[in-house]
């Protein structure tokens, strides 16, 4: 059969020397595309893996997958970025983020399967690539725009329009490829610029990577933004298995927005889009006010975001959306996003600006306090503080100074990490990232982070286990299947088991909790992050809209593989490249550092009992529910317990927690085995 | 070619038939400006049947997700290449809605000028299939003269770099890399990949407008979700 979804080649771009070199595809291949590729090429091409982020050999990929750029539904928008992060505390570990829009498909039609940079341009440069024509620009000119300005600034200079929008010619010749597209950029802010550990990276109106600073790495380079423009095509193994899958996919699980099956009892109650997956429902907490249409990322068959009449907070969903909450006019709370991605700030580092006015209240942070600041604290709530305080993170100014180096290590200096966080004041439960889901009780989360790198933003299990009854609950309905039903489905699409997914005191610890963990980290390690599957819409474990209530996983997800690859690959086979690459991962952060001692959460996760109801999946007594679980904590030893459990599955050693030779003997990283027994660090 | 008065099957029509099968309302729109060559109006017109099927686009229903131009260009050449896409969408992300978006189709003009420009008789309205306007690729010789001649910007021809042929438009039908039968009777795949089903088909020659052929096809649900259904 014919070999369908790579173009062949990756650019590789010396930011010292200015030179640039073809990397065969092929050559990494077997790491499947995205995280994978990009962990292989770092892993090759940084000798010494204990630098820092900022240090010039640090090397970002920008991959995408065989899927992008094809109609892969809702496979097709995201690029995966890897390199040494800024952001996590106390190191900065060897990290991912990824981005939605419209690049990763651009990156491809231009002839490349992704970009990765490496050491540091003297002067501001930006990459201008179209199709196979790399030019190494000057970005003085550039250098202080906002991400948005960045990115029009690039567009005027390449097409030579501003709001280009009918066909222009990429260069001089006939044959060389028309488009009507502007081109995808991909770029940093002021934030970024100064080296910001929150800076993140901007794509389009509000397509940010933000997790591990990569907007900082960029500034550090001297790298102002990555131009795609390319009018080539991706090759399909087999276009009419792709429009049939896709056919099916949209109409088994899609929102019928003539006739949907499901639809929100409430409109405006976004959040009820977690469950229908209607159009725009990104923002969760807001709906449109104003006229508006939903947004999606290319080949997307959800679309969650939204564009506004406004053009404010274009393209944003999710926590970037839920920036300043406390606006009570709609209008503001956009501005206030819209300046959020202008500035390039990773808004999971700043949005917990109110444990800095809980400070201010006590009187230990503003004029002349122990914390000095300026900024009208006196106004926090309104758009005035907003516009204030965002401009200081982004310019290093007031407390933007300590800010700038994320929120985490600010709390540090002025020593009160410590108390905080046990007193839970500050919910960061590991690494210095802010708390997603509740580390105490989604333990899939907290685990897959604590073992990881970051926060894992990987949605998998929570839209169900959480969020569902949650939403339910609020709106005053029934749950939507019993919490039995539930369990069994979450077992059978992953082939673990209904107790995998048994979040009481007990079930927390369990072996079979361990199997969810893993299967986790696998499935999202190749089929998110290598193979560009959404998290928006993939892994689909459960369907609210099929009768039988069964979703796509693990059925569509190989069949679209191959439908574009030509390559037999069942869910095993991607899971087993998953533990490949995820082994591969830790190795890196073994060599970073990575102990069985620093793998500990702050104290609150032990020590705080929880407060909120917060609706989960559990079995208590024998029988299947959705409990509340107020009042519980993780417990020390048996996390240590747990984690002997944990390292002993995965094949690390028990009192280190690093891979031993067998198991990177095993998984046919033998070269890794030698380069951590080099350094001392194989487990045993 | 403009003093000839019969179609390709030897119909004579009168001036009459020729401007009630335009629909005389939209005249202005589709000549505005615009001066047809070698067109002669009084009783002996050159004309062409109109097409038997036209897509229909609602702009502000549209997503922007570009699925459309995956499929479009998957089905025709059997690879995922936007730039071959028949049909476009132009975005700025930066916009207010509803001038964020725009999307390209082609109109099926009932007066084709990129019929009439085509020197070789390539690009014709093809009676098999529902006289939709398309290019027979062996006779197309690369001149151009179609993608010029579009009165739309952008032009709803492309050049096929990769090819070497101009393409438009056929309303799928002549997709080989599909399992589904196209043309005006049968499917076509950007109507059946867009999630926001903002795209339609009709057999019966749209009103037209200074932008297009103007449609809603958002329901009462659409309004659910808090987007305008007008």
């Amino acid at each position: 059969m014919a070999q369908g979804g790579y173009v062949g080649k990756i650019l590789y771009v010396n930011l010292t020397d200015k030179t640039t070199e073809e990397i065969p595809t092929s050559r990494y291949g077997q790491w499947g595309g995205g995280h994978g590729i990009g962990s292989a090429i770092f892993f090759d091409r940084v000798k010494d893996k204990t630098i820092d982020g900022y240090h010039p050999d640090n090397l970002v990929a920008f991959m995408s997958s065989p899927l992008s750029g094809t109609l892969a539904p809702s496979a097709s928008g995201r690029t995966e970025v890897t390199g040494i992060g800024i952001q996590s505390y106390p190191v900065g570990w060897f990290t991912r983020s990824n981005f939605g829009g419209r690049w990763a498909g651009m990156v491809k039609y231009a002839g490349w399967d992704g970009v990765v940079v490496q050491g540091k341009s003297e002067t501001p440069v930006w990459l201008n690539i179209v199709n196979d024509t790399v030019t190494i620009e000057d970005a003085s000119g550039l250098w202080g725009l906002n991400t948005h300005e960045t990115q029009e600034e690039i567009w005027s200079i390449v097409t030579g329009q501003p709001d280009v929008r009918e066909w222009w010619n990429l260069d001089g010749a006939r044959d060389s490829g028309r488009s009507t597209q502007k081109p995808a950029v991909v770029c940093i802010g002021p934030a970024g610029e100064n080296g910001n550990r929150n800076g993140c990276l901007l794509h389009d109106a509000g397509n940010g990577g933000g997790q591990g600073g990569f907007g900082g790495v960029l500034g550090s380079k001297n790298l102002k933004a990555i131009s795609v423009i390319g009018t080539g095509s991706v090759p399909v193994a087999d276009p009419a298995a792709l429009m049939e899958l896709r056919g099916e996919i949209m109409s088994k699980y899609g929102y019928n927005v003539d006739d949907p099956v499901l639809e929100t009892p409430f409109p405006g109650v976004n959040l009820y889009g977690i469950l229908t997956q209607q159009p725009g429902y990104g923002p969760l907490l807001w709906a449109a006010k104003r006229p508006a249409r939903p947004q999606g990322c290319m080949g997307c068959y959800r679309n969650c975001r939204m564009n506004h009449e406004t053009g404010l907070a274009n393209g944003n969903q999710c926590v970037e959306s839920l920036y300043f909450m406390a606006g009570e006019d709609q209008d503001d709370v956009m501005r206030a996003v819209t300046l959020l991605d202008q500035m390039g700030i990773n808004v999971y580092d700043v949005f917990q600006h109110e444990y800095l006015f809980g400070l201010y209240q006590q009187g230990i942070l503003g004029p002349g306090k122990q914390i000095h600041s300026e900024l009208p604290w006196d106004k926090y709530g309104t758009y005035e503080f907003m516009e204030a305080f965002t401009l200081a993170v982004a310019h290093g100014t007031d407390i933007g100074a300590d800010l700038k180096d994320g929120m985490t290590r600010a709390v540090v200096k002025w020593g009160r990490w410590d108390i905080d966080t046990s007193n839970g004041t500050l919910t960061r439960p590991q690494w210095g990232f802010s708390e997603h889901y509740d580390p105490r009780l989604e333990v899939d989360w907290s685990y897959g982070s604590l073992f990881g790198d970051r926060d894992i933003n990987e949605h998998d299990f929570n839209w169900h286990v959480h969020w569902m009854p949650l939403v339910t609950g609020a709106v005053g309905q029934d749950p939507l299947m019993s919490a039995e039903r539930m369990a069994e489905l979450l077992g059978a699409a992953t082939g673990t088991s209904a107790d995998a997914f048994d979040y009481s005191p007990e079930g927390i610890y369990s072996d079979a909790r361990l199997d969810a963990v893993t299967w986790h980290r696998y499935y999202t390690r190749f089929w998110k992050q290598s193979i560009s599957f959404c998290d928006w819409a993939w892994p689909n474990l459960i369907s609210y809209v099929t009768p039988d209530n069964v979703g796509g996983t693990p059925t569509y997800e190989p069949a679209l593989f191959k439908a574009v690859t030509g390559r037999d690959m069942t869910m095993e086979d991607g899971l087993a490249i998953g533990r490949r690459i995820w082994n591969l991962d830790r190795a890196i952060w073994v060599l970073q550092g990575r102990t069985r001692e620093m793998e500990v959460f702050t104290n609150y996760v032990y020590d705080v009992p929880t407060k909120a109801p917060y609706p989960l999946l559990a079995k208590e007594d024998g029988k299947w529910g959705y409990g509340i679980h107020v009042g519980r904590t993780l417990d020390r030893e048996k996390i240590e317990d747990m984690k002997d459990r944990f390292y002993k599955l995965h094949g690390w050693g028990v009192e280190t927690g690093w891979p031993t030779r067998a198991t990177l003997e095993s998984l046919d990283l033998g070269n890794v085995a030698e380069e951590l027994a080099k350094a001392d660090k194989l487990g045993s | 070619m403009a003093d000839d008065t019969k179609t390709a099957e030897g119909k004579e029509y009168s001036r009459r038939e020729f401007i009630t099968g335009i629909g005389g309302l939209g005249a202005g729109a589709v000549f505005g400006g615009f001066i047809v060559k070698g067109f002669m109006l009084p009783d002996e017109v050159y004309a062409i049947p109109a097409s038997e099927g036209y897509l229909l686009v609602d702009t502000k229903k549209c997503g922007g997700c570009e699925s459309c131009m995956l499929a479009c260009s998957m089905v025709h050449s059997g690879r995922s290449n936007i730039a071959l896409s028949r049909i476009q969408i132009t975005q700025n992300p930066f916009a207010g809605f509803p001038n964020d978006m725009g999307q390209v189709q082609c109109r099926q003009c009932p007066y084709p000028s990129c019929v009439d420009a085509c020197p070789t008789g390539a690009m014709h309205a093809d009676a098999a299939f529902g006289n939709v306007r398309m290019v027979d690729e062996a006779k197309c010789i690369g001149c151009e003269r179609c993608v010029n001649a579009c009165p739309f910007t952008p032009s709803r021809v492309q050049w096929n770099f990769e090819d070497k042929v101009a393409q438009k438009c056929d309303l799928c039908a002549n997709t080989p890399h599909w399992n589904k039968n196209g043309g005006p009777t049968g499917s076509q795949a950007c109507i059946e990949m867009c999630p926001m089903k903002a795209i339609s088909f009709t057999s019966a020659i749209p009103v037209q407008s200074e932008t297009g052929y103007v449609v809603n096809l958002r329901n009462s649900h659409w309004g659910t979700l808090l987007f305008p259904t007008t």
